[in-house]
């Protein structure tokens, strides 16, 4: 599954192809239905309307029949009480009603016992039609006492006429059985008195045919139940007069048949819903008359929706296809029209690998694809071009980055290298060649020395510190006070300064006979003299060298006394930033120099390792920002 | 003449006996209803063989309209039948001594069921339907002795007079009827229902009767006949569902308008009878203080002339 949802993820058309039939199907199905609803409340209606129909033509039929027995008992019992007195008569009322109707089963007329006294017992003058020929005789005996009979009973107990239960007539001289209903009137005297019952037969061989024929859908068949919910018409010949409709529920309750059975026994009309034999059917069911019969049309659901579930299951199944086939064609369309982007990206791995030079595909195409082929044709020329470009600024660079190799190496020459004893020096430049410069020279018992800081970095910085170096040289050759020298060296780089720049710059002249220091400031941090203490060498404020040609340096003195220190930095000390930009700053300074004292290491060397350890411990992974310059000057007194 | 001793002969010689003679052996039992699970211990002892084990060639046959079980035990075409022990008396009481020879019955199945909801003992002077061929003593010695003035109304057939609302109430037996009300699809409350049983009216009903005069020339094949159907009740008992089966192969054979729900319902409560509510065992025997329970009282209501003893009616 996993491996199909990651295919599917990886092709486009495969995914959009799949949102598109989704949403197609979405749409069907929301319409589908809608349409199928409707449809099958159509189909139910027709079948309701099928139904009704049917069984109203049928209870017609049966009703037409069922009235003329009635009519026609009512005018032989019209006939027997015009002369009740002739027992004799009553044969031939009976053999009459038969030839009158030759469709009626049989005619008994039937009295209470001893009534007529020359009869004795029984007087029931039977008739019966028997293929066309009717036979009458003396229906009642000591075998067949028809006062007990529920036809000759019901009549009698009701006072009024009605049909009874169809039951199984046996003949016994034939030795046949009919099933029949009997329609019986009570006879009544002249004073109102009971005295017997017409009883008017008919078979229900045709009501049975006619009923069982109704048939009006392939699987449906028909019943008909009596009062006691027994089946007289069944497409199960076995359960014809031996089971009930009810039969079933005595062992399970639960049988929704029962419900039908009920209604059917009341003598209601109308239409169920329900399962007969496990199956979902449509019953429809009418009394039959008077009669207490009913009969039903039961119709599976399946045989009434059978031609609205064939459309059904061929539209679903043609639109199953139709989202198949849409769904292969999208994603032959949509596969076919991606070829060029697959095409693409192929060239473009190529490219990426290098090989710029590549031949893109020509597409005749001006959709977005096109649009896409001929930006992406314009990316690889940009990018030939931009790759030369770089090639060329890259062998620039390098070519700068050796220049400036050679330049630092040519800085770095510039400054002393090897250091008298007492005198040390370093200088650790930011970028390839910095802006800081130290110098020193001994001239006359005296040490010229200076510490400057050219503003910003880089080859113009250096530069600019070769020159301030070259002039620091030239005019302390000459020159014995510092401020004057600074005044010099001011005035020299401020005429030639066109492009602004200044140096920050300490210049001291000590004499070593007798520690008498002389020395000017112009804008550079003051040195630290670590002696019997540690404290900065108090300084003036003048402006940094190169900005004001005419501008007069202040000249200051101080005396040093034999072992103390004299520190010069650049701010690149104080400045020296760790990774959270934090500065080193100058009461560090002074705390390490101060330890250094209390270690009794203020010789220059060892003041500048560990100022430099301590620097580089505070900074520790951050980059260099500033050149850091550092040069230590101990005076010791002959 | 010689012809006929001849051919008597070859019959001897072929080993068959001349129908006279096996007429001779053969015990018609007779039923006194149709073909029905009231009577499948019967049909159990001779499709199982019980009988032919005991060495008894018995023949079921099952009466007619024109000829009902007592009519051919008088006549004797039927050498046994089944009668209710109040029919039984009856017969003794008119002249023809009879003998109890099994004992099904040990409970009175006999009920008044009500139509319209109405209890029958609150119904005086209901028109109730009472079988024509006679069962329902016990009933109008009842309607009498609790001055109910039932109309009586004497019927042939089934449920249909009292379904079609012409009765107020019938007499029904619980393992026929009443199952047959039910499977009309009647819904009938406890209220609607009279069980004699429950009522001090707990008389005996189904067992095997053969007159005196016959038993007494045959008192072994008697002894015989009831042992095996004896067994056959018992075996019924065991094996209700293969006993249904032999049911329904009897009821099928004489086209009864019947099904197997019913048979199986009727079977089970011919059981459950079967069982004395004071032992719990299937006794099958007569108990002498139903007899004389029964007989006093169709004495008291006039339907005997003299009260019929235990002893008149066992062997």
């Amino acid at each position: 599954m996993r491996r199909i949802i990651d295919y599917i993820r990886r092709k486009l058309s495969i995914r959009v192809s799949l949102v598109v039939v989704v949403f197609a199907a979405l749409i069907f199905v929301a319409a589908l239905s809608f349409f199928f609803l409707r449809a099958r409340g159509a189909v139910r209606e027709e079948a309701i309307n099928r139904a009704t129909q049917i069984l109203d033509k049928t209870s017609l039929q049966v009703e037409g029949i069922l009235n003329r027995v009635e009519v026609a008992t009512a005018m032989t019992e019209w006939l027997v009480q015009r002369h009740p007195e002739n027992s004799d008569s009553m044969f031939v009322y009976s053999r009459g009603m038969l030839l009158n109707n030759p469709d009626f089963y049989n005619c008994s007329i039937a009295f209470e016992p001893y009534y007529f006294k020359e009869r004795g017992r029984y007087c029931s003058a039977y008739s019966r039609n028997i293929g066309g020929e009717i036979r009458t005789i003396q229906g009642g005996s000591d075998n067949y006492q028809y006062f007990y009979m529920d036809w000759y009973l019901m009549a009698k107990l009701l006072d009024q006429p009605c049909w009874t239960e169809p039951y199984m007539d046996l003949d016994v001289s034939t030795n046949t059985s009919e099933m029949v209903s009997s329609y019986c009137k009570p006879i009544k005297d002249s004073d109102g008195h009971f005295i017997g019952v017409i009883n008017t037969s008919l078979s229900l061989s045709w009501l049975s045919e006619t009923i069982s024929a109704l048939k009006p859908y392939p699987h449906s068949f028909s019943i008909m139940i009596g009062r006691g919910g027994t089946y007289f018409v069944h497409p199960d010949p076995s359960k014809i007069s031996r089971e009930t409709i009810f039969t079933h529920t005595l062992e399970d309750m639960n049988l929704p048949v029962s419900d039908l059975g009920h209604a059917m026994q009341r003598g209601e009309e109308g239409m169920m819903h329900t399962k007969v034999n496990g199956e979902d059917c449509y019953v429809f069911y009418k009394p039959l008359g008077k009669t207490g019969c009913s009969m039903a049309i039961i119709c599976p659901e399946r045989d009434v929706f059978s031609g609205f579930d064939h459309l059904r299951r061929a539209v679903l199944m043609m639109v199953f296809v139709g989202l198949l086939l849409m769904l292969f064609l999208f994603i032959r369309i949509i596969t076919r029209e991606l070829k060029p982007l697959r095409r693409l990206a192929a060239e473009a791995e190529t490219i990426a690998s290098g090989k710029l030079d590549t031949e893109l595909p020509e597409l005749d195409r001006i959709d977005e694809i096109g649009q896409l082929s001929q930006s992406f044709g314009n990316m690889q020329q940009s990018l030939v071009k931009y790759i030369d470009e770089l090639k060329n600024t890259t062998a620039q660079k390098a070519s700068i980055e050796r220049d400036l190799h050679i330049a630092s190496q040519i800085q770095m020459g510039m400054l002393p290298k090897n250091f008298p004893d007492r005198i040390y020096a370093t200088l650790t430049p930011a970028k390839d060649v910095g802006g800081d410069l130290f110098d020193f020279h001994i001239r006359d018992g005296k040490l010229f020395f200076c510490i400057g800081d050219v503003s910003g970095k880089g080859v113009p910085a250096s530069l600019f510190m070769a020159v301030t170096r070259s002039v620091f040289r030239t005019v302390s050759a000459h020159e014995e006070m510092p401020n004057r020298i600074m005044d010099s060296l001011n005035k020299t780089m401020a005429d030639m300064n066109e492009t602004n720049m200044f140096v920050t710059l300490f210049i001291g002249v000590l004499d070593l006979a007798t520690g008498n220091m002389h020395y000017c400031n112009a804008g550079h941090d003051a040195p630290l003299l670590v002696g019997a203490g540690v404290g900065i060498l108090p300084c003036d404020s003048n402006i940094p060298v190169g900005f004001m040609p005419d501008w007069k340096y202040s000249l200051q003195e101080a005396e040093i006394y034999s072992g103390t220190t004299i520190f010069l930095f650049t701010d690149g000390l104080t400045e020296a930033e760790n990774i959270n930009h934090e500065l080193f700053n100058m009461n560090r300074v002074i705390e390490v120099a101060t330890e250094a004292l209390d270690a009794r290491e203020q010789e220059p060397r060892k003041i500048i390792a560990r100022m430099t350890e301590a620097v580089h411990e505070y900074v520790g992974e951050a980059d260099q920002s500033d050149d850091l310059t550092m040069m230590a000057i101990q005076f010791i007194k002959d | 003449m010689k012809k006929i001793g001849i051919l008597a002969a070859f019959l001897v010689v072929l080993g068959i006996q001349p129908a006279a003679a096996q007429q001779q052996d053969t015990l018609v039992f007779t039923p006194q209803w149709m073909a029905q699970a009231q009577f499948a211990g019967y049909y159990v002892a001779e499709v199982k063989g019980f009988y032919r084990e005991a060495g008894v060639n018995v023949k079921i046959k099952h009466p007619s309209p024109t000829q009902p079980a007592m009519a051919m035990l008088k006549n004797n075409v039927s050498q046994a039948i089944t009668l209710q022990l109040c029919q039984a008396i009856e017969m003794v009481d008119g002249g023809l001594p009879i003998v109890n020879i099994l004992q099904t019955s040990m409970n009175n199945g006999m009920m008044i069921v009500s139509a319209r909801g109405r209890d029958p003992l609150k119904h005086k002077g209901a028109k109730v339907g009472i079988w024509s061929v006679g069962f329902g003593q016990l009933a109008i010695c009842m309607s009498i002795k609790d001055n109910l003035e039932y109309e009586w109304i004497r019927f042939a057939q089934n449920i249909n007079l009292f379904l079609s609302g012409a009765l107020d109430a019938m007499l029904a037996m619980s393992y026929n009827e009443y199952n047959q009300l039910l499977q009309a699809g009647l819904e009938i409350g406890a209220d609607c229902v009279y069980r004699f049983c429950d009522h001090g009216y707990n008389v005996q009903e189904d067992g095997v009767y053969m007159t005196r005069k016959y038993y007494l020339k045959h008192q072994e094949q008697a002894r015989c006949f009831a042992e095996a159907s004896r067994r056959g009740w018992e075996w019924a008992a065991e094996h209700p569902e293969e006993t249904l089966d032999i049911v329904m192969e009897y009821v099928g054979r004489d086209n009864i308008a019947t099904n197997r729900v019913m048979q199986r319902l009727m079977l089970m409560e011919i059981l459950r009878l079967q069982v004395d509510r004071e032992s719990g065992e299937r006794a099958f025997r007569l108990r002498p203080d139903m007899v004389q329970l029964a007989s006093r009282l169709m004495t008291e209501n006039a339907m005997l002339d003299h009260e019929i003893t235990y002893e008149e009616l066992v062997p």
